[in-house]
């Protein structure tokens, strides 16, 4: 180093690249403060990133404290676990067991993962070679449609893709863009009279003890039928049984405050400290963008036709529209069916259906997302 | 190419019967409890 030249200067090191990212950092803060868009996420991602793209501030390189970050939370995958804990401390899963068939639409609305997958697969290794997408970054990129940050994060790591980074942010992003995406194909495959279509609500209330072994049984279900969800589906339905147990309210008012709060920073952080120059921008990274629009407009797609068969089979008493809530971006999908429905009809309140939709997608997401841990190495 | 698609298959295939069962066991237990809180309310 020449102290003559000044070369020990950040600013004497930046490149086009690091400008550019500084950039990038900046404008996820603005968006977090400023529009208030996810701001508990992109503001700890946007300031990590501005970090790990100082010149010679080393935050992220080997031994840098957001590397350290990165090996200890992110390639052990114990950040989107631990973040599942407190997700399932959080969610109160009475809708869906108040109307248990609503796991159908969440299943459905699970067809953006693959069906995105399937296309970045085509514009990849798979038949274009157009970028440099490999069967593991398709699938990485596919999971940006369960609209599950810690379920994308975890994917990705687990399947060592090259696009970590851009899925996580992209994955973010796009459920605070669940409110834009959804009601234009929403209003496109449902009529106003379907959009109005009333549902009943559903009498009484569930038993405590049905809430209790609600967890217990569906990780056994899940674990024994999709082993590679069993981690996940495991940290959620752990989380939910300290919600619902009732002998345990310290443990479960630390899952859903301290552990959730704690757990956001380091992994916003350690995810922004991912967003260096050289790996992120790409072409692929663009198109990793475009791709995650794709994946949750096939899963509203999905979700909604399933939606409209059950409207048809149980004559007209489902309103096709909670379909569009098996994606599980909880809350604002049920939010976007609930003001359309009022929109088409005034008295029509749809936000309890659309809720069990909603944490339906949760699960359905999970398991997808060990579906595709389980699938992918097969085939590679 | 064809990996892909028998992934996609499959994946939906397995998500549908993972859940198609989930949902039956939650059906079963919603008709094994139901009468036993019924039966505390009537004790109580």
């Amino acid at each position: 180093m020449d102290i003559a030249t000044g070369e020990f200067l950040g600013f004497l090191n930046l490149t086009w690249q690091a400008v550019a990212m500084l950039v990038i950092g900046g404008v996820l803060i603005w968006l977090g403060i400023a529009k208030k868009v996810e701001p508990v996420l992109l503001v700890p991602i946007g300031f990590g990133c501005v970090l790990a793209n100082i010149p010679l501030g080393g935050a992220a390189e080997a031994g840098g404290f957001l590397a350290v970050l990165r090996e200890a939370g992110i390639k052990t995958e114990i950040f989107p676990l631990l973040i599942f804990i407190a997700i399932g401390a959080m969610i109160d899963f009475e809708p869906f067991l108040q109307r248990p068939y609503t796991i159908l639409l969440g299943a459905a609305a699970q067809f953006g993962i693959f069906g995105t997958f399937f296309l970045t697969y085509l514009l990849g290794d798979g038949w274009l070679h157009v970028l440099d997408f490999s069967l593991q970054d398709a699938a990485s990129i596919g999971i940006i449609g369960s609209a599950d940050g810690p379920t994308s994060i975890y994917v990705a790591t687990v399947l060592q893709s090259k696009y970590t980074a851009a899925i996580v942010v992209a994955a973010y992003s796009y459920m605070a863009l669940v409110p834009i995406i959804q009601p234009p194909i929403i209003k496109a495959m449902c009529s106003k009279e379907e959009r109005a279509l009333k549902m009943t609500s559903v009498a009484g209330t569930i038993s405590q003890r049905r809430k209790i072994l609600f967890p217990i049984i569906t990780v056994l279900v899940v674990g024994l039928l999709a082993p590679k969800a069993t981690p996940l589906i495991g940290c959620l339905m752990f989380g939910n049984l300290l919600r619902e147990c009732g002998v345990v309210e310290r443990l479960f008012l630390a899952a859903q405050n301290e552990l959730a709060n704690i757990v956001t920073i380091l992994l916003g952080i350690t995810v922004g400290g991912m967003m260096s120059g050289t790996e992120f921008l790409r072409p692929e990274t663009i198109l990793v963008f475009i791709l995650g629009i794709v994946a949750f407009s096939l899963d509203t797609v999905a979700g909604v036709l399933l939606g409209k068969l059950m409207s048809v089979l149980s004559g007209r008493k489902v309103n096709p529209m909670i379909g569009a809530c098996g994606i599980s971006a909880f809350p604002m999908s049920s939010r976007v069916v609930q003001k359309l429905g009022l929109e088409a009809n005034p008295h029509n309140h749809l936000l309890m259906h659309a809720a069990g939709a909603n944490v339906a997608g949760q699960i359905a997401s999970v398991v997808a997302g060990g579906v595709m841990l389980m699938l992918v190495p097969m085939f590679i | 190419m064809l990996n892909a698609l028998w992934i996609v298959l499959l994946g939906m295939a397995i998500i549908f019967a993972v859940l198609g069962i989930l949902l039956l066991v939650m059906i079963l237990l919603a008709k094994l409890v139901r009468p036993r809180d019924k039966q505390e309310k009537k004790d109580r």
